[in-house]
């Protein structure tokens, strides 16, 4: 008896604690309600009140985002929301080549002894997004912390303008001064300065949060930049939200009050979202997603060129493509409709080294499939029937959204007719890159995506074999390439210079160890009540959310 | 008790010793270079030679491996070669998501495995046992990504009844982050309007999640109760005038419980490792998702990191289903 009472009793003890756990778990919950309202109220403030009409929300997979900070950001993802926060120098306005100004009014640039010295004299209404003024100091801390970080990025400003710690100054307030050795390009250093890398960054706020890494992580989270979006959160691998800057210099403020950018790694579900409206836009669909999208009332798709070039490539040393007449037998003997059938409309033949967009893109497709004088030109080159060929291709897809291997096997195919066997060797792509730069593929498919928008970007990494790129990658020394590169690179003269890269264009198209094959588009899909999208490649960011608005 | 757990937590050691030494060199292994992955198709030579050496991957694998084991033990599991991060910050952020949506799958099974596999056992042979069979055959033999497609597509797509994938519509903002779980930080703050939408978005997951171990639960509450029902005390219970709802609640029930609570320790190991494909489709910023990104982008230290996790989630919760046992049968405590 008294053991069954005893029993009962620890049950009712045990209930009653659970009971008491629950409530002690409800009630914390009562005393901090209020909280959280006012917290709301609070965030809803500054942006006057946020609702979903002002917010845009821009879906795409940022699986490539690893930092904010506008001095490291090298990444698609990571420039695409920097480029909305910071400003730079100098810019591109949407769909022209062209320079403007953005923070700097103006600029002149002269030799002095065996430098070029670059004057820019900033704009003196420009402000940072705390009210600041942008000062030529900011300029000067900014430089100097991209070659303190010495990040991914660091090589433009200190190999490609050649900017070192003291040859920056600031002569005053609104006047910077930048010296760079003569050797290089201001025309290619000027390109750079439209990079969100040299974009300039609040010294005052970042100063007393550099902590042990020049203010990386502390930037991760804050923003203090100029541009017409401040950074509201970052929260990782789900979205990036930024709202508007009640203080933007440059114009009106923003139509949209925050931009959520988010994170979503499957084109199904960004597919879904543009559908139901979840995303106002959303970034590279499939073909498939894309079919099933036409002709969807809401939705309209907008196919942007990228800047990426795909090729083969042949090493010049190795046999066969050591003679010019094999390198050139390949370039006929491949079907380039084929590939672009392929790519179902993701992508669009270029021939050349430069691509759409650029200065200095020719438009030239000299090539044709001609079986008849790809099997002559062998011949010359002394490939007969029955040559058996190695070619390297990377397991992953192309862009354009075709598995490499598919290319492959459509080449593979064409030079199958004139009796050339081409042995497919499938590698993870790391592998297969760390072995092009080993200077070790006779034949590979592979893309490029120039490191700043600059025909340079692509003049030289393809032509000059000294810069140990690409064209030393495949082990093709020219000197009538290096010598074209260099003098393209280097002309001031607008016109004169896309002269230049028009000739390199089509040195390279007949001699080089390419054949270059298609240039891909990425397609968005953007609901019908959005206004103002434009996707420029060769601009930093390649999207200005301050430029979109919602009928 | 306490012995056992400490004998538990010490057979641990082995065990974290033997997945880090595993992973470590079946990475080696892999015909793949991490550094050329990790710097992409532009850098040149003396960037990537560099790199490798910043990474110490120039040093002798056997080394690379002392120096990963002497930080580990000093709680660094390094820094991901991907994100740049330390590969603790990452997992902090990304195994709160993996913990609810289990959890919630969890919640599932137990709520629909348990109460049909007793309803179908003490109607054996009927139209609900029938059908509880039928469920637990379908859960059991459809795979994860084409019922959360389904899902998605039917209540999501179509109906628009319940939210798409994420863990919170793109417009709300998380909780404070106090345990990283939104439902349980949105309570913990009040915040009734993040509750509901965080409740709203596990919904479907946890059902995708949830129906395999669903099945394996129904089947195996069923069949438990089955053998219980069948004991002679059973009989005497009910031939002493005992009440239906008190033979099951306190003696078939309590007596079918062992091995239920085994299989359900078993099953959220399961559920762990169904997160990933369920992560990726829901697009839950989830540490399943993180372990493909980082597999797929050659980051040995973040997939090392995943796998230590792992290696630490499975044997505790196998420690916790241990101690559930000597809880509810008081024999396991003597032996």
């Amino acid at each position: 008896m008294s053991v069954l009472n005893t029993r009962r009793a620890l049950r009712w003890v045990g209930v009653l604690m659970i009971l008491s756990l629950l409530l002690s778990a409800c009630a914390p919950a009562a005393a901090p309600a209020s909280a959280p309202a006012a917290g709301e109220e609070a965030a809803a403030a500054p942006s006057d009140e946020l609702t979903r009409a002002n917010t845009l929300v821009f879906a795409a997979d940022m699986t490539d985002l690893i930092t904010l900070d506008p001095a490291v950001v090298y990444e698609f993802g990571g420039t695409q929301t920097a480029g909305n926060i910071y400003e730079t120098l100098v810019s591109f306005n949407p769909g022209e080549p062209e320079l403007v100004p953005l923070l700097a009014e103006s600029w002149e640039i002269v030799e002095d002894g065996d430098m070029w010295k670059m004057t820019f004299q900033l704009n003196p209404n420009a402000t940072f997004a705390s009210g600041n003024p942008v000062t030529a100091e900011d300029f000067v801390f900014s430089w100097e912390r991209v070659i303190d970080i010495n990040k991914s990025p660091a090589f433009l400003v200190t190999e490609v303008c050649g900017i070192s710690k003291g040859n920056v100054t600031a002569v005053d307030a609104t006047t910077l001064e930048v010296k760079i050795p003569i050797a290089l390009s201001p025309q290619v250093c000027l390109s750079v300065l439209t990079f969100v890398t040299t974009a300039v960054v609040e010294k005052a706020a970042v100063e007393p949060n550099l902590g042990a890494d020049f203010g990386e992580s502390w930037l991760n989270d804050n923003s203090a930049g100029s541009g017409p979006y401040t950074l509201s959160s970052w929260n990782r691998s789900v979205d990036v939200v930024l709202d508007a800057n009640p203080n933007y210099w440059g114009g009106a403020a923003p139509a949209m009050k925050r931009v959520i950018m988010q994170n979503m790694p499957e084109v199904a579900n960004r597919q879904a979202a543009v559908e139901t409206g979840d995303a106002d836009i959303v970034q590279e669909l499939g073909p498939e997603q894309a079919a099933a999208l036409e002709g969807n009332p809401d939705v309209s798709l907008v196919k942007a060129l990228n800047t990426i070039l795909a090729y083969v490539s042949v090493n010049a040393t190795m046999p066969p493509f050591d003679n010019p007449d094999a390198r050139q037998a390949l370039r006929y003997a491949i079907n380039y409709d084929n590939i672009i059938t392929l790519l179902g409309g993701n992508g669009e033949l270029v021939q050349e080294i430069i691509p759409m967009g650029f200065a200095g893109h020719t438009g030239t497709n000299p090539f044709t499939q001609d079986l008849e004088q790809a099997k002559a030109l062998f011949a010359n080159a002394g490939v007969t029937e029955g040559a058996v060929i190695p070619f390297t291709v990377a397991t992953a897809t192309a862009p354009g959204g075709v598995d490499w291997a598919t290319i492959a096997a459509s080449i593979q195919a064409d030079l199958a007719q004139i009796g050339i066997n081409l042995e497919i060797q499938l590698l993870q792509q790391s592998e297969l890159l760390t072995k092009y730069r080993a200077q070790e593929l006779p034949m590979l498919l592979m893309n490029w995506s120039p490191d700043f928008p600059d025909p340079d970007g692509n003049g030289t990494p393809f032509a000059n074999y000294e810069a140990q790129s690409l064209a030393w990658r495949n082990s093709w020394n020219d000197a009538t390439a290096i010598d074209l590169s260099r003098r393209a690179a280097a002309e001031l003269d607008p016109a004169t210079r896309t002269a230049l890269y028009g000739e390199l264009v089509e040195y390279v198209q007949n001699n080089g160890p390419y054949a270059m094959l298609y240039q891909p588009t990425r397609v968005y899909a953007v609901r019908n009540d959005i206004q103002g999208f434009i996707y420029d490649p060769t601009d930093s960011p390649t999207i200005s959310f301050w430029l979109i608005s919602r009928q | 008790m306490t012995t056992f757990i400490i004998r538990r937590l010490g057979g641990l050691v082995f065990v974290i010793f033997g997945v880090s030494l595993l992973t470590f060199f079946l990475a080696q292994l892999v015909p793949a270079d991490p550094v050329a992955a990790a710097l992409g198709s532009n850098a040149r030579n003396e960037q990537v030679e560099a790199y490798r050496q910043q990474l110490g991957l120039d040093q002798p694998v056997v080394t690379q491996y002392a120096i990963y084991m002497g930080r580990m033990l000093q709680g660094d599991l390094g820094a991901s070669i991907r994100t740049r991060r330390a590969v603790a910050d990452d997992l902090r952020d990304y195994l709160p998501a993996t913990i609810e949506l289990t959890l919630a799958a969890l919640f599932v099974t137990i709520l629909i495995g348990i109460p049909l596999g007793i309803l179908a056992a003490l109607n054996r042979n009927t139209w609900i046992d029938g059908g509880a069979r039928i469920l637990a055959l379908i859960g059991g033999a459809m795979p994860i990504f084409y019922v959360g497609l389904v899902l998605l597509g039917v209540f999501y797509r179509q109906l628009q009844w319940l939210p798409g994938p994420g863990r919170l519509d793109s417009t709300v903002q998380p909780p404070t982050n106090i345990t990283g779980l939104y439902t349980v930080d949105a309570l913990l703050t009040g915040n009734w309007l993040v509750f509901g939408n965080a409740v709203s978005h596990l919904i479907l997951p946890a059902i995708t999640l949830g129906l395999f171990s669903t099945a394996v639960l129904l089947r195996m509450t069923r069949s438990s109760m089955l053998e219980m029902l069948g004991q002679d005390y059973v009989r005497t219970a009910k031939a002493k005038g005992l009440a239906q709802r008190l033979v099951v609640g306190r003696h078939v029930f309590k007596n079918a419980l062992p091995p239920i609570l085994t299989i359900i320790g078993i099953l959220f190991g399961s559920l762990l490792s169904g997160a990933v494909l369920t992560e990726t489709i829901f697009n839950w910023p989830g540490i399943g998702r993180y372990a493909t990104t980082s597999v797929t982008t050659l980051d040995y230290p973040a997939v090392m990191g995943v796998a230590l996790v792992a290696a630490v989630i499975y044997p505790l919760v196998n420690t916790l289903v241990d101690i559930g046992y000597s809880v509810i049968d008081p024999r396991v405590r003597t032996h």
